[in-house]
């Protein structure tokens, strides 16, 4: 089975990984397989707001050398190829969709 | 193609007989002494502790013995790992 994306770029770079559930981590990519499970090195695990957990607080936990489970993870991206942007929405939206 | 990368599987494997910290996908981590798993990564764990993280800090149930650890909620996998050691209440 061909993979959508090839993943054998981003090895040895820092990739930023969403789960179901909605946790996120950031950690330099080591390996992978077909399936997309992964396997993280120097990660850290981004903590989210206790009120809110769809938001993010600046607090991180370190996690070191982590394998992600491929059935979890919603989305792959390089560390510098995303940032958190205005809500295209406008201002009455920002509370919630 | 995946040249000389590591394999995550071929990770865990090398994990068993050690101790073992598993993230679930929801508030919910174990820690324990890989015993064994399977194609679906459900999981065989001996000496276990569960931590069920709440607010305000680390609410601690020990488990002893042996597990089995349905892999379908499972988040992460750190081999050697302590777990959520810091602030922690003792049940």
């Amino acid at each position: 089975k061909s993979a959508v994306l090839d993943l054998t770029n981003h090895v040895d770079k820092k990739v930023r990984v969403k789960f179901a559930g909605g946790r996120e981590v950031e950690g330099r990519l080591k390996g992978f397989d077909t399936l997309v499970n992964l396997v993280l090195d120097e990660s850290v695990e981004y903590i989210r707001d206790a009120e809110d957990p769809y938001k993010l607080t600046e607090e991180t936990r370190p996690l070191g050398l982590i394998v992600c489970r491929g059935t979890s993870v919603t989305l792959v991206c390089p560390s510098d190829g995303m940032a958190e942007i205005a809500n295209p929405f406008g201002e009455a939206a920002a509370d919630g969709i | 193609n995946m040249g000389g990368t590591l394999l995550p599987l071929e990770l865990i494997d090398r994990c068993v007989g050690s101790r073992i910290w598993i993230i679930l996908k929801g508030d919910k981590e174990f820690v324990g002494t890989l015993r064994g798993f399977d194609d679906y990564v459900n999981m065989v764990l001996e000496e276990v502790t569960e931590y069920e993280v709440n607010p305000e800090g680390g609410y601690r149930v020990t488990k002893l013995d042996q597990i089995l650890l349905n892999g379908n909620n499972v988040c992460m996998l750190v081999p050697g790992g302590d777990g959520p050691v810091a602030e922690v209440e003792e049940e």
